[in-house]
């Protein structure tokens, strides 16, 4: 039976469930869970590179309350994405300063952490690197000297020496198009530095060991990652684990990898006792999973009439001391600084490189947001060299349908073009804020960017049950973006007549429900929303088969409604809902369907692309901001005076919902433009410990973005829907920099823009920026011709 | 000798090293986990309690110098059940995000209306300097808390 959800019964501003134990102080996080448990600290390196010649836990053992030792010898299993090169516990060699050697579950917190700082290790001091230049220079140690040994988790990828991955897209003949005698040649180099998630609730995990399996109760986006990880770590069966998650206290990707969950299993399983692992504030700003630092060479070949014929670029990415998510990051640089715009001809090589530095990781559209910075920055170059104003090349030169990406896909639809458009509306509809300058700099951008859902497998169960209320079951979190409070119970009331209440959503426990990739990427809504809606569709034909007999009508004829079953267009004719699951329950039993999703896959060109995890992009998700700044000459101060935003969404499920992580995306994206900063000091440690030093906005810094939600941009998601709660981040940092760049005169060329970087600007004390560890030459780049 | 103080309405007595912060009593002791433990240095908000009618955070204030205070939570705001306005005004605004940090948040704006009861934007955005959202980018937050002035100016 094919029977569309009117979107319409869908869409509503649905308030959220979890909002009154929230703001009543009830909700119970992983954080909150240790009472009446053992307390786990971690042993962690005090230098960035060096052989462990001994490690001496008898100091620790001997102080009162110690119940075990964790190390590596009990996690023998390398982990990782794309390769294996990543140890739980290190007891060999050691990689960044922080690492985890040993872990120690006590009676008390303070116990375990005086057992943790008793513990000696004897050190023999390695050379290290602290930067990709320092990295990929000829004579650099290399930090994995078995990287040919390592286990590989997926084919393709190109590696050597510190170069963990790399990827690459060769489309068409860039050396014809550079050569062309009506082209300008515009060059840049552009860098970033690392950007902290800091989610409130740091990562944590309570573990248990039951019935000789682990049970790791964690603050994880990613439940299924983090059971495959502790039994690859751990070296178990999958099956031994099971990982059930509360609310979460924020994620914003940090928590879509698994990082202390197998330690704290480990000591379950030694002491038979509960163990809480709960990092310390300290502890998880300097063992942050950054967004990555990074650094671009790109160049570009371009016509007076602004079509971009040829475009090369080399990005390096830095993944730290192990590959972790920077690996898979490589793709996105394909679909992102390859994105927005029709290229004749293009050339892309993006690099993950090891340093002696903490891992990076995912956060908020990663290397989306410094790839759209660089590649809008770039952009008004390319403008300034033609002399065309920067939105008429846009316009001419952005994306439209059946227009190929980096890859070679072919886009559908019309979509950024007439965002511009619908920003010109928005601009006009408010006034400028020019006087609010008032004697300072005054600066306006408009900028456009290109992310994407990552879709993937997804499952759910509906249950109906006899009162008439459902119960969905996914493996779904909810991370604070709405989607089990809000858009799922809002598909699944929608689908069964039911109100939104009615639907009891389960939090994640990977005995309960089925494999799915996580909530982050955007994808939940649209994977775990698919699924949920497919589940509901089987268990509403189910019920509408039994009321047609019941009733002697045609199933076609019937709807679900209001918690009733009536015949089409004859409201009070049909039944309680109630009614046909108690005949159902009498027939065959209780009314159940089960839904899946996964990525239906998109053809890239063959042979474009090699080294990537994604050739082309299920749904495409397009943004375009626009910035209004002041800029005081004397201090280099930057102010926003104004934000706009419209945002491809699909379907607008949640309006309300939608416009909030709108605001919430862009806020971040401010604090990455203008002041998070996270440096690496010379002992190859991060050098923001706290709040006091690493600077997010406070709500005296922000202003109310004004919101344009951009509706029906073809989307496989369930209804048309896109994941909104991921992209808003995306061009902040473009459209800040831009911004700022045309109000001071000058190129910026990185993020992000404190004072004293801004006041250099505006002096002319910056030099032109340039990366001698990215050749000029593009093929010197690869790893191929360099080894 | 034991700290005596008034816990939301009732009277306890603590025999404990009068350093530990208030915020460690409150979970590990009393179960008391609506005021969270984020920064510990006083910087993000999301300890923050009541002590004599004032909003503060939790995490600096040794218990040894709480003797006699009366000290309220975000579980003892209101009565079992009940919301105070400042609660009622996020939810009917859908403000709510991960949550972390809407205790403290609720906490300090508590106090503020009572002392502010009919605040300007700015007023608004000063108050809340103290407590640090990662989510939501504040101006929502804002425009609940002024529904709750402009409502009681109607």
């Amino acid at each position: 039976m094919n029977r569309p959800t009117d979107p319409r019964s869908v869409v509503m501003n649905l308030p959220r469930r979890d909002a009154l134990d929230k703001l009543t102080g009830r909700t119970r996080y992983t954080s909150d869970l240790g009472v009446g448990v053992l307390h786990a600290a971690i042993v962690r390196s005090t230098v960035a590179s060096a052989r462990i010649l001994r490690m001496d836990f008898a100091p620790a053992l001997a102080i009162k309350g110690v119940r075990a030792i964790a190390q590596a010898s009990d996690a023998p299993g390398l982990f990782g994405i794309g390769i294996a090169d990543h140890p739980l516990l290190n007891g060999t060699r050691i990689r960044f300063k922080g690492e985890p050697l040993a872990a120690i579950a006590a009676d008390t917190l303070e116990i375990a952490r005086a057992a943790a700082a008793a513990v000696i290790v004897e050190t023999e001091p390695l050379p290290a690197v602290m930067t990709m230049a320092e990295a990929l220079s000829p004579d650099a140690p290399t930090l994995h000297p078995d990287w040919k040994s390592y286990e590989l988790l997926r084919d393709g990828g190109i590696r050597g020496g510190n170069v963990a991955w790399e990827a690459r897209v060769i489309r068409g003949d860039t050396d014809a198009a550079f050569a062309r005698p009506d082209v300008t040649i515009v060059e840049d180099c552009f860098q970033v530095g690392r950007q902290n998630q800091l989610p409130f609730e740091p990562r944590c995990a309570v573990a248990s060991f039951e019935d000789g399996r682990y049970h790791i109760h964690t603050s994880t986006q990613v439940p299924w990652t983090v059971r495959a990880v502790t039994a690859k770590a751990l070296g178990v069966s999958a099956s031994r684990v099971r990982v059930t998650v509360p609310a979460v206290g924020g994620g914003f990707g940090l928590k879509f990898d698994c990082t202390i969950e197998p330690i704290a299993a480990v000591l379950a399983q030694k002491t038979g006792r509960t163990v809480s692992l709960v990092h310390s504030r300290e502890e998880e700003n300097l063992t942050c999973l950054c967004r990555e630092n990074a650094e671009l060479r790109i160049r570009s070949a371009v016509t007076a009439a602004g079509e971009i014929v040829g475009r090369e670029a080399t990005v390096l990415m830095d993944c730290g001391a192990y590959g972790g998510e920077q690996v898979f990051l490589t793709t996105m640089t394909a679909h992102t600084l390859g994105g927005n715009y029709k290229l004749g001809s293009v050339r892309l090589n993006s690099r993950a490189v090891y340093t002696n530095t903490p891992p990076n990781g995912a956060f908020r559209a990663c290397n989306g947001v410094y790839n759209t910075f660089f590649l809008e920055r770039h952009t008004d170059n390319i403008a300034r060299a033609i002399g065309m104003h920067p939105l008429e090349l846009r316009r001419r030169a952005v994306l439209g349908d059946g227009d190929i990406g980096a890859t070679g896909q072919v886009f559908q639809g019309d979509v950024l073009r007439p965002m511009l458009d619908r920003m010109a509306v928005l601009i006009d509809r408010t006034k400028d804020h020019r006087d609010k300058a008032d004697g300072r700099l005054y600066g306006r951008a408009t900028t456009v960017g290109t992310w994407f859902i990552f879709v993937g497998p997804s499952s759910a169960t509906v249950n109906l049950n006899a009162d008439g209320s459902a119960t969905l079951v996914t493996s779904g979190v909810e991370i604070g973006s709405g989607t089990m409070v809000q858009a799922l119970p809002q598909i699944v009331a929608a689908t069964l007549g039911l109100s939104p209440d009615e639907v009891i959503v389960k939090s994640a426990d990977t005995d309960a429900a089925g494999r799915d990739l996580g909530v982050g990427g955007g994808r939940a809504t649209v994977s775990i929303g698919a699924a949920s809606k497919m589940a509901a569709e089987r268990v509403r034909d189910q019920i509408l088969d039994i009321a047609a007999e019941m009733l002697q009508a045609q199933p076609e004829d019937l709807i679900l409604t209001k918690g009733r079953v009536e015949i089409a267009g004859r409201p009070g004719t049909g039944m309680a809902i109630t009614t046909a699951i108690a005949r159902a329950e009498a027939l065959f039993g209780p009314v159940s369907g089960n839904g899946n999703f996964t990525a239906p896959g998109v053809n890239a060109l063959p042979g474009c692309a090699a080294g990537h995890f994604i050739e082309a992009i299920d749904i495409p998700v397009f943004a375009v901001h626009d910035c209004e700044v002041a800029v005081d000459p004397d201090t280099g101060h930057v102010e926003v005076l104004s934000y706009k935003v419209v945002q491809d969404v699909g379907l607008a499920l949640n309006p309300r919902a939608i416009h909030s992580q709108i605001q919430g995306g862009v806020v971040q994206g401010l604090g990455y433009a203008l002041h998070e900063r996270v440096t690496v000091g010379p002992d190859g440690a991060l050098e923001q410990p706290g709040f006091e030093q690493y600077l997010v906005p406070l709500a005296g810094d922000v202003v109310p973005v004004e919101i344009d939600l951009y509706e029906g941009a073809p989307s496989i998601g369930p209804l048309g829907t896109k994941g909104a709660g991921e992209v808003p981040i995306l061009n902040v940092g473009a459209a800040v920099a831009c911004a700022v760049s045309r109000a001071v005169g000058r190129d910026v060329s990185e993020l992000p823009l404190t004072p004293p970087t801004v006041l250099a600007l505006i002096q002319g004390r910056t030099g032109r920026m340039d990366h001698p560890q990215i050749s000029a030459i593009w093929q010197d780049n690869l790893l191929a011709r360099a080894t | 000798m034991p700290i005596e103080l008034t816990l939301n309405g009732e009277s306890i007595a603590l025999d404990i090293d009068p350093r530990t912060p208030l915020l460690d009593v409150l979970r590990d002791r009393h179960g008391l986990t609506g005021a969270k433990a984020v920064c510990r240095e006083g910087f993000c908000g999301a300890c923050t309690v009541h002590i004599d009618g004032q909003a503060v955070p939790s995490c600096l204030r040794p218990i040894g110098l709480l003797q006699g205070c009366n000290v309220v939570t975000v579980e003892g705001l209101t009565a079992p059940g009940t919301l105070n306005r400042v609660q009622q005004a996020f939810i009917d605004h859908d403000v709510v995000q991960c949550g972390m940090c809407f205790p403290g948040m609720v906490m300090t704006l508590t106090t503020f209306l009572d002392g502010t009861p009919n605040p300007n934007r700015d007023e608004v955005k000063s108050a809340l300097v103290g407590n640090i959202c990662r989510c939501t980018g504040y101006e929502r937050i804002i425009d609940a808390v002024l529904s709750i002035r402009s409502e009681g100016v109607a």
